[in-house]
């Protein structure tokens, strides 16, 4: 990725969000929250690229779950989600199936997130304006 | 005569909004606290039930107009063509979003829109039966570096000539009158090691109409003393462009002027005595105080300066008023 437009207002990924979430009485895995790093909502369309490492591993992405507007979408489908809008002030939950989830104490989360402004094109086929919406944090997973 | 009046768009107390600092009733309380007698909402920003407005949300806004005066006055709409991930949006898409906006702004209770140039001349020629019947004016904005005499804005007008709708025309910034470099960008230069002289040089080439390229070509050693300078340079030829005077430009507002549904107050920093630092308002304002316009100058805060928002706001609804008395 090149140049990207920054425009920050907020973490991206969200303080004290990291914590297990449970399927069935059991640990199924983790979740945390990210906020949108730009001035105005998105379609899940416009997200170019998204990824996520914990503790400096590549989580797969299939077991990335995207949860917004009380949906639950899988990594592969965001391109496809051209009318599911996610709010500037509201935060997605990316949930990470992950049975038995982290160990307990402090992780590193890094988040991947590159959009495109889609309304601003920076040139001939279907160039628009990159945004960058990257962030990382270290969070103590809490139950 | 003309009748102005002045309002703001929520977007200028953007910052404090998406930093949780105001929630959207704390938004529309400051507006009217600041003396705004209606507002824009740019949809995509502030409507939580984005593109559709929902009931709960005509309520909520409802409620805030009785509490403190002032409703919206302008849906602020996006033309998000590069919304699908391989390919433009075709024009019957971009149609059909545009339609569903015309239907938001209405069921908000706007008369006017604002819509973006990537609705083409002819898609707006083609809603033009929608806006006439939900009774919503839509503006195409015009955005620095496009004025109300470059080519694609002409374009729009013979649209609106052609067709004779009172339902389509244009939402000008003030931003494409400006004369001077933008300030937030040039103390950012500075701030990242830029001199005067270097900046100044920079916009002297603009003010001689050099091309870009050549432009880069000449600062090139000084770039590389200095690589701040590139995002400078780069704003005087982009959105944040300027020109020797804009005397021309005014005399094309002048022109498009019956067309005129709102107008968006740009500023990006104004300072202590009321001056905008790189858009002429004490040429513009008498403008439009001197024209027939019945409508609304909106408040536009663009915040790159990092500046305080409320206050540059409440700057800016002071010198524009101000302005406007001065020139009855």
């Amino acid at each position: 990725m090149g140049f990207a437009m920054r425009m920050n207002f907020v973490d991206v990924v969200v303080s004290d969000s990291l914590k297990h979430y449970y399927v069935d009485g059991k640990k199924m895995g983790y979740q945390f929250d990210i906020r949108l790093s730009y001035y105005r909502g998105q379609f899940l369309s416009a997200i170019d690229q998204f990824g996520v490492k914990v503790d400096g591993f590549d989580v797969p992405a299939e077991r990335i779950r995207f949860c917004i507007n009380g949906k639950e979408f899988g990594a592969a489908e965001l391109d496809k989600c051209y009318s599911e809008f996610w709010q500037a002030i509201e935060p997605a939950t990316i949930k990470v199936i992950y049975p038995g989830s982290l160990p307990s104490g402090e992780h590193r989360i890094d988040v991947t997130l590159f959009l495109r402004a889609p309304y601003m094109p920076i040139g001939p086929d279907h160039q628009y304006m990159p945004i960058d919406s990257c962030g990382s944090k270290m969070m103590n997973i809490i139950d | 005569m003309a009748n102005v009046k002045v309002g703001i768009s929520l977007f200028s107390l953007g910052t404090p909004y998406l930093k949780g600092q105001l929630d959207l009733e704390g938004v529309i309380k400051t507006a009217a606290e600041i003396g705004a007698e209606g507002y824009e909402i740019v949809a995509t920003q502030m409507i939580p039930s984005y593109p559709f407005v929902s009931d709960e949300f005509v309520s909520f806004v409802n409620e805030c107009k009785k509490k403190y005066g002032i409703g919206p006055i302008c849906y602020s709409a996006n033309m998000d063509r590069g919304l699908l991930k391989d390919r433009d949006l075709t024009m019957d898409e971009m149609l059909a979003r545009a339609i569903t906006d015309v239907v938001s702004a209405n069921k908000l209770g706007c008369t006017v829109m604002r819509e973006q140039y990537l609705l083409s001349p002819a898609g707006l020629e083609r809603l033009v039966p929608y806006a006439e019947a939900y009774n919503v004016r839509v503006g195409i904005e015009i955005h620095n570096p496009e004025t109300p005499i470059t080519p694609a804005i002409l374009d729009y007008v013979d649209v609106i000539e052609k067709t004779g709708s009172k339902y389509i025309g244009f939402v000008p910034d003030f931003g494409c009158f400006a004369t001077k470099p933008n300030k937030p960008y040039w103390d950012r230069a500075l701030a990242g090691g830029a001199t005067v002289e270097q900046l100044e040089r920079c916009a002297q080439l603009r003010y001689d109409d050099v091309p870009m390229e050549e432009a880069m070509k000449i600062m090139e050693a000084e770039i590389e003393k200095c690589p701040a300078l590139i995002a400078a340079l780069n704003s005087m030829y982009g959105f944040v462009q300027f020109r020797k005077n804009c005397k021309k430009e005014l005399e094309g507002l002048k022109r498009i002027m019956p067309y005129c549904f709102e107008m968006h107050g740009k500023c990006h920093y104004v300072d202590e005595n009321l001056h905008e630092a790189s858009i002429p308002y004490e040429e513009i304002i008498p403008v439009i105080a001197q024209s027939g316009y019945d409508g609304f100058i909106v408040t536009e805060y663009e915040d790159e300066g990092g500046y305080d928002a409320i206050e540059q706001t409440r700057r800016h609804v002071a010198m524009v008023k101000k302005l406007l008395n001065q020139s009855i």
